[in-house]
């Protein structure tokens, strides 16, 4: 049972002037144990490379000798599986509570769109898998994402128009403005819209919506929900 | 919401002024008929209440829509309007055609019109052009051909003169038959016009004077009838001595 004692100097600037205070922090800490009820900060020291395996959130430091946090979390060992020739253990830094979801390529998510232009349409991510996200996304379906076919006519103000909400799937990272959303599967599409008289419509086919109130059809294109 | 019980037969207030909020029919007292509503009309539920000041207007058996004039335009599919080019993209022109959002000109919109010869438009040149896709949430797109692909008079306008009116004056413009300034207009000088159902009049004559002369007409006569636009018309051209 070893007990890490750890000074951690915190740089803490002053907003006026260009002076900058240091304040000195001495943390002990009892690292014994599969998952620590401490908190870890990135760059912290969690363990050797010999006797360690950097899991998810922590990353081998560049000398090659010590295993360093990279997120703010609890730590986790986990032991190595058995019959493999490698029988170190891996350090898992297990996320707080707070950090909200991200959208990942594969993932479903739901969004509100934003913009219809000729060729694509914005919307802003919502929910990450039946997850609400914390900040604001932005996704991008272009116009051959939007089914699966006959993608070179599709219209895209027939498909979606600003305020609908749409389930979409994450097709990838995108570019640096936004992520790129597709549509092209039975079950992503618009999922909730409102008429242009204010009513929430009803789907009625996979293109069509219905308003209650006045009984006019709009053109979308709908998710089949089970 | 208060409803005026006068209004539920059909033919009450056509052809009168109506303000935003009059009920114009009443659905429930009506059963088994087709109406189509044009611009100016809405259906909210059972009643169809005016969303724009205006004349309403009734075309036999059951097309009731709202003229109404104003100096600003909203985009619809297939009018002709007269826009300005604000700038040259890649693949379009930006058009500004007194709309909400500016118009897009693609550059192979042109009679027989290919990379190799994309005309050269400079901010500020006048077009002639056809709204081929206007809805109230993308920009509206223009063509300077007709549905067949010919050029039919659209394009850019040359010399003349430009101004700008309202959209009730420029629709009153394009009536058939001819307008009555118009006409009494041509039976003395001979002009050439543009109308666009955006609120812009393009004239062009031989001489400046006879410009001068038919914008000014044009300008006066929003407001006076047939007869007096005919008066009015002949008095101008006798000041100038035309007659």
């Amino acid at each position: 049972m070893h007990v890490r004692r750890e000074v951690i100097h915190i740089h803490l600037p002053r907003r006026s002037t260009s002076k900058c205070d240091m304040v000195g922090m001495v943390i002990e800490r009892d690292s014994v144990g599969e998952e620590g009820d401490d908190v870890v900060t990135p760059g912290e020291f969690l363990g050797e490379a010999t006797e360690f395996v950097a899991g998810k959130g922590a990353y081998v430091s560049p000398n090659g000798r010590s295993v360093r946090a990279c997120l703010t979390g609890r730590r986790k060992v986990t032991a190595a599986p058995p019959g493999s020739h490698d029988n170190r253990s891996t350090i898992e830094i297990v996320g707080h509570k707070a950090h909200g979801a991200v959208p990942q390529p594969g993932s479903i998510v739901i969004a509100r769109v934003t913009k219809v232009m000729a060729r694509n349409a914005s919307a802003d991510i919502m929910c990450v898998d039946s997850k609400a996200v914390k900040e604001k996304f932005s996704g991008i379906i272009r116009q051959q994402d939007v089914r699966a076919t006959e993608i070179d006519k599709v219209d895209m103000y027939q498909s979606f128009r600003p305020g609908d909400i749409v389930r979409a799937l994450v097709l990838s990272l995108g570019d640096a403005r936004a992520y790129y959303l597709s549509t092209a599967k039975n079950e992503l599409g618009v999922v909730s819209a409102q008429s242009i008289s204010g009513g929430t419509m009803v789907p009625i086919s996979w293109t069509e919506m219905q308003c209650p109130l006045t009984g006019q059809i709009e053109q979308r294109k709908v998710a089949k929900v089970d | 919401m208060d409803v005026d019980t006068g209004n539920m037969t059909q033919t009450n207030l056509v052809d009168k002024v109506v303000v935003p909020g009059d009920v114009v029919l009443d659905l429930t007292k009506m059963e088994n008929q087709t109406i189509k509503l044009g611009s100016g009309l809405h259906q909210d539920c059972d009643y169809i209440s005016v969303m724009q000041a205006g004349k309403l207007r009734l075309s036999k058996p059951n097309k009731y829509w709202v003229e109404s004039s104003q100096k600003r335009y909203v985009p619809r599919l297939e009018d002709t309007v007269l826009g300005i080019v604000v700038e040259h993209r890649s693949d379009n022109f930006l058009v500004d055609i007194k709309a909400p959002n500016l118009a897009f000109l693609p550059v192979l919109a042109f009679e027989g019109g290919t990379r190799r010869n994309i005309p050269k438009f400079e901010t500020g040149t006048l077009i002639y052009a056809r709204v081929v896709k206007a809805n109230g949430i993308m920009n509206p797109e223009l063509s300077c051909t007709d549905a067949s692909g010919k050029a039919a008079e659209f394009g850019q306008l040359k010399n003349g003169y430009m101004f700008e009116t309202s959209t009730g004056l420029a629709r009153m413009l394009l009536s058939s038959p001819t307008c009555p300034v118009l006409e009494a207009l041509g039976k003395k000088i001979s002009f050439e016009t543009a109308v666009g159902l955006n609120g812009r009049v393009w004239v062009n004559a031989s001489s400046p004077d006879d410009v001068i002369l038919v914008s000014n007409a044009i300008m006066r006569s929003e407001f006076l009838s047939g007869t007096q636009q005919r008066i009015m018309a002949e008095k101008l051209l006798e000041r100038l001595q035309k007659s």
